[in-house]
Order: structure tokens, then C-alpha cells, then sequence
């Protein structure tokens, strides 16, 4: 066992991992809910607009740009797709949804690999200028980019928290979550709520991708599997509390990094949300009811 | 459960039906000439290249035909699949190494292990339904994937894991005496396959096939009618690692070296997207399916077209067969051509009819 102060900058970057992939379970939870799509694309969307943002900066444009662009790819992406397909299978199996985001992923994938190759090619990076900035606690460095990953998980979680109760579309989207037919027929405009959950959803992929591409690397197949992450702390929440998947998120994110010094386990350290998911999904209660079509969750 | 009596009546009494013996027969003989053709017809005209290419195509119409049982009979979705086959590509290997076992042998034995490992994870996952159990199947394949990454396939080294990272002289994975070259372990694997087909026509035709369209429909129905669903379910998953472990065992021989790496956990999405776009309702499916994925990105890496417009490819398709053609290539293709021939057909039979007597066209 490596003494505890090999531990501690993983406790940073770990936090920082987390929060990142909170804000992620967020989206995915956000959007599943409304919509009963689970979002399998949310890594690639983010990918491509973090790959967007590097050639834009390659071209010389201001970072502030950049960031900016690739969050509107990703949330334009996301809403497009969230248009043209959402209503087409509104009314199958969620199953079937998740399936059909995966189109859209290997759509995406094939594309960035195609404009971006990843073998034999230079390495990018997408550094942000907060990594430059920061603070020491003790021994330990801390940046501004992961006081930001760690913030950003925090703040959307608590403030998705406060929009689900505390606003009239949250309101609406919660309704949807119970009953899509029933709010429909109580006059609420369930497509235009449905975007509005498509639209969040890809904006935070977009964060998620310029944060992970920051934080972990900025390649289309790390970022685009880098969901199964997040989709780890999602399961264990069982798609519905976001505070759970706050929590798993961290959890995943921490433990990871944990794992690294321990030079017996650190192979096997991204076994770690796979692991907590599969035993977090079958320790749980075995649902009682069983029906027809619908999911659940 | 009514619906479904009415339903078979209404195919039972109808007179099209008396016609239908003079298709199967047909099928039987088109799937004849295919099978002779490609046993031995096709090592003879293919370049060395393509011989294993369609080496690879026979061992993943296994895997697709497995992963279609799993999804378009019984329904359940399996974005796991590499991962059981690289566990059966590893006893294979492991086994291949350890003993001098005859292939058949080992084939059956990677089988029944993957089947074990397949059924005893099923026995835990099948407490979930639907869209999280898929999760949990990809969850456990980037797991499985990890693993293997560092305890790496067997190279002929020692010990249980058969691993020797400082061996400087790999020997490579045996394959049967009978066909130690390339064309002749193609003939090997395309009869493999042949027995799996089999195996699933045999499952899909019999009771259990009958049990899984039951609970594909309606799992409370299927249950309502008295259908023991956990036992089916897992009967399916279990002849489905059996098949994809024999597949498993198959590629050790063809390869001769195995590499973690050839094993990402992304290929079982891109092989459910395959599977899905082949069609799944149907065997043919499968062997479209195994085109797509192996013999498609080998013509074109010969042409020099990059890959990557297969995947794009394949995330069209998926998104396509979901929307519009749940049954795949498998069952549109065919259609779509009838529909053509029907088209020319009734196109040309105006036509003549048009000169015979000078209808205006906008007649009703």
C-alpha cells in the first residue's frame, strides 16, 4: 500500500472526474425522464464539439470562441436529432430509444474519425485558461479547471434540483416523466417541452466534452465511451434521482483515481463504474410490477 | 393470447397457404447450390485475402446469429456480445495450448464454458428487464474487456492464465490437422457454422422458440399462459454463449494469435448495429449481418475507402431499420425487389394493354 500522500492528488483529480461526470448523469437522467430517451450519444456530441472547438483554435480563433462553438454543436446535434427522431419513436420501447441514439453515435464516431483521424496523428489537446491558475491545499496542487469540473457537477445538479421544482417547464417536464399522454391532454405543449429537454441535455454534453477533453484527452473514442461512465452513476440512480446520481458520480470519479498508485489494481481501475454498476443494478429490488409496454424504471 | 389463436387460424385457412410447400422447397434447394458454392466453389475463385475474410464472415454469422436469437426471438438486447466471444476465444486458446484435445472437442468444451459463464451472469442480469439489462450486459463487457487487457490471451506460457509476456517465439494457436490451411479451415469453419444454424433452427422451430415469440410479444403473457419465462430467457442466453463460444473457439484457430485489443468493448455496438441492420427475425439476417461487418471493410481497405464510412454506415442503418424496417436488410431487401418486379411487371402489362385499346390514362 503506497503511503497516503501518493493518494492525495488523485482525491483532486478524482473530484474533478466526478463532478464532470455528475453534470453528465444529470443531462442523461434530465433528458430520460422527459423524454424517456437515455441519451447513449451524449459522450460523442460532446466529442465532436470539442473537436470543432480545436480546429476552430488551430485556425487561430479566441478561446472564448471556441468554447462557446462547441457547446452550441453539441446542444445543436442533440436538438436536431431530439426533432427528427424523438417524435418517430415516441411511442416505442425505451429500449428501442437507446438503440436508436446509438445510430446516432457510430453516425458521429465514424464521422470525427473521419475528419479527425485518431491513429498516427498528432496528439491534441484542448487546454482551457483556467488550467494555468490555481491554488495549493497542503501538498496537493489544485487547478482552476478541476475547482471548475467539481463547481460545475455541484451547481447543475443543485440547480436542475431547484428548475425540476421550482419552475413551470421543470414542472412540465416532471409531469412528462409520470405520464406523457395525461400531460398532453392537461394542455401542456409536450413537444416544445421535449426540446427544451433535448436542447439542456446537449448543452451539457457540450460542457462535458470541453471539461473531459480538458481533463482526461481530446480523442473521439475516449470521449465518445467516456459515457459509460456517467451512464454508471445513471444505472445505480436507476434513472431517477439526480441527487443518487450525484453521489455515484462522485463516488466513480474518486475510487478511479484511487485506484492508480495502488500498483496491484491499477490495471484494473477502469473496471471501477462497470463494476459499481453492475453490482448496484442487482442488488437492488427486483421490481413487483410488471407491464405491458412501458418501462419501469 | 385470442389474438394470437384467431391469427393462426386466419394463416391456417388461408387458401394462399396450400401454396406454400412449393416455396419451402425452393428455399431448401437455393440454400443448397448456396452452401455447395461456398464450400467449394468459393476457396477456389478467392484471392488468399478473401478466404479470410470469409473465414472471419462464417465465424461472425455465428455471433450474429446468436446475438439475433437473443434479440429478435426472445428479445432481449445484448450490447455484451464481443465480450462472450473473446471469453471464447480464450478457453479455446487456453485449451488449444494446454492439450492436444481433437478441435471438435475443444470447440464443444469453449462452448459449454462460455455457455457456464454466460448463464451463470444471465442467472443475476434476468432480475433486470429491457433497457437495463442491455446496460448491464456492455457494463459487464467494458469489465470483461479491462480484464483481458491485463491478463492477456494465452501465448503458450504456463500457469492458469497461459500468459508469458517475455516469450520471444509465440507458437501460434494449432488449428485441425484436417485443415491446417487457409481454404480448407474456411470449409472448416462454414460447416461450424452450418451445425450452429442448425442448432438455433432446431431451438427456433420447438418449444423453446415458440416460448420466446411468446415472451418477445408479452412477457405477462407469456407468463399468464403458463410460460416459464426465467427459464426461457436463460435457455436463450445459454445457447447463445454456447453458439458465440464455439465462434470464439473458431476465430482462435483462424487468427492464430489473439490480442486483447482486437476485442474493444465499442465493436459489441457496432456488432448490435450490424445484427440489427441484417435483421433479426430472420437467419438470413445473420449472414447478412456477418457481410456487413467483415466482408464489407475488407473490400473496401481493398479500394482504399477509409472504414470509418462503414460506420457511418452502420449508424444510418440502425437508425433507418429502427424507424422504418424493424426486419432488417434480411426481409426488405427481398420484399423491395418483389415490389420492383411487381412494379415492372404491372408496368409492362399496361403498357401492352395501352396499345391493345386507347384508354385515356385518368380513367378511375
Amino acid at each position: 500500500m503506497p503511503p497516503w500522500s501518493d493518494f492525495e492528488p488523485f482525491i483532486v483529480s478524482g473530484l474533478a472526474l466526478g463532478g464532470v461526470y455528475a453534470l453528465s448523469g444529470v443531462g442523461l437522467v434530465v433528458l430520460y425522464r422527459a423524454t424517456g430517451v437515455l441519451y447513449l450519444a451524449f459522450g460523442a456530441v460532446g466529442a465532436l464539439g470539442a473537436l470543432t472547438a480545436w480546429e476552430l483554435g488551430q485556425k487561430g480563433a479566441p478561446g472564448w470562441l471556441n468554447d462557446l462553438v462547441c457547446v452550441a454543436v453539441a446542444a445543436a446535434v442533440t436538438l436536431g436529432y431530439g426533432l427528427i427522431f424523438g417524435p418517430a419513436l415516441a411511442k416505442r420501447d425505451p429500449l428501442v430509444k437507446a438503440v436508436a441514439t446509438i445510430g446516432l453515435t457510430l453516425v458521429l464516431y465514424g464521422l470525427m474519425d473521419l475528419l479527425w483521424t485518431t491513429s498516427g496523428g498528432e496528439a491534441r489537446s484542448l487546454g482551457l485558461p483556467t488550467d494555468n491558475g490555481g491554488f495549493s491545499i497542503g501538498q496537493i496542487q489544485v487547478n482552476w479547471t478541476q475547482v471548475i469540473g467539481l463547481a460545475a457537477g455541484v451547481v447543475i445538479t443543485v440547480g436542475t434540483g431547484v428548475f425540476l421544482r421550482y419552475t413551470k417547464l421543470g414542472t412540465a417536464m416532471r409531469a412528462m416523466a409520470n405520464d406523457r399522454e395525461i400531460t398532453a391532454t392537461l394542455g401542456v405543449p409536450v413537444r416544445r417541452v421535449e426540446a427544451a429537454a433535448w436542447l439542456g441535455c446537449g448543452v451539457l454534453a457540450g460542457v462535458a466534452g470541453l471539461l473531459l477533453a480538458d481533463l482526461v484527452a481530446l480523442d473521439a473514442t475516449t470521449l465518445t465511451f467516456l459515457v459509460i461512465s456517467s451512464l454508471a452513476a445513471v444505472l445505480i440512480a436507476r434513472l431517477r434521482s439526480i441527487t443518487l446520481t450525484f453521489a455515484a458520480a462522485i463516488v466513480i470519479g474518486v475510487l478511479h483515481d484511487l485506484l492508480t498508485p495502488i500498483t496491484s489494481l491499477t490495471n484494473y481501475r477502469d473496471m471501477t463504474p462497470f463494476v459499481l454498476a453492475a453490482v448496484g443494478l442487482l442488488v437492488m429490488p427486483r421490481s413487483r410490477v410488471m407491464t405491458q409496454s412501458r418501462e419501469e424504471a | 393470447m385470442r389474438a394470437t389463436l384467431i391469427r393462426a387460424n386466419l394463416i391456417r385457412t388461408n387458401p394462399q397457404n396450400a401454396t406454400r410447400q412449393k416455396p419451402s422447397l425452393i428455399k431448401a434447394a437455393v440454400i443448397a447450390v448456396l452452401l455447395l458454392f461456398t464450400l467449394f466453389a468459393l476457396p477456389q475463385i478467392l484471392s488468399l485475402y478473401y478466404i479470410d475474410t470469409m473465414t472471419q464472415v462464417a465465424v461472425y454469422s455465428m455471433v450474429t446469429l446468436a446475438l439475433g436469437v437473443l434479440v429478435g426471438r426472445v428479445g432481449l438486447v445484448s450490447l455484451g456480445q464481443v465480450a462472450v466471444l473473446a471469453i471464447g476465444a480464450w478457453v479455446a486458446a487456453r485449451l488449444l495450448f494446454a492439450t492436444t484435445q481433437p478441435y471438435p472437442v475443444i470447440l464443444v468444451e469453449a462452448g459449454l464454458i462460455t455457455m457456464a459463464a454466460g448463464t451463470i451472469t444471465g442467472l443475476a442480469a434476468l432480475r433486470l428487464r429491457g433497457l437495463y439489462l442491455a446496460l448491464i450486459t456492455l457494463m459487464l463487457a467494458g469489465a470483461i474487456t479491462v480484464v483481458l487487457a491485463t491478463v492477456n490471451f494465452p501465448n503458450g506460457g504456463h500457469g492458469f492464465l497461459g500468459y508469458n509476456g517475455s516469450l520471444v517465439h509465440i507458437p501460434p494457436i494449432r488449428r485441425p490437422s484436417i485443415a491446417s490451411t487457409d481454404p480448407a479451415y474456411f470449409r472448416y469453419a462454414v460447416i461450424v457454422a452450418i451445425v450452429m444454424f442448425a442448432l438455433a433452427a432446431a431451438h427456433i422451430k420447438t418449444k423453446p422458440g415458440r416460448a420466446w415469440a411468446a415472451i418477445r410479444q408479452s412477457e405477462p403473457a407469456a407468463l399468464a399462459a403458463g410460460i416459464n419465462t426465467t427459464l426461457y430467457k436463460l435457455w436463450a442466453l445459454a445457447l447463445a454463449s454456447f453458439i458465440t463460444g464455439v465462434a470464439g473457439g473458431v476465430l482462435a484457430g483462424a487468427v492464430h494469435y489473439l490480442y486483447s485489443i482486437d476485442f474493444p468493448t465499442q465493436d459489441s455496438i457496432t456488432l448490435l448495429a450490424v445484427t440489427l441492420m441484417g435483421g433479426v427475425y430472420s437467419m438470413w439476417g445473420a449472414v447478412v449481418a456477418a457481410l456487413l461487418y467483415q466482408f464489407l471493410p475488407a473490400l473496401l481497405n481493398n479500394w482504399g475507402v477509409s472504414a470509418d464510412w462503414l460506420i457511418i454506415l452502420f449508424g444510418l442503418g440502425v437508425l433507418q431499420v429502427l424507424t422504418t424496417a424493424p426486419a432488417g436488410l434480411a426481409d426488405q431487401v427481398p420484399r423491395d425487389l418483389a415490389r420492383l418486379g411487381r412494379l415492372l411487371r404491372s408496368r409492362s402489362r399496361s403498357r401492352s394493354r395501352g396499345r391493345g385499346r386507347t384508354r385515356p390514362r385518368s380513367a378511375p
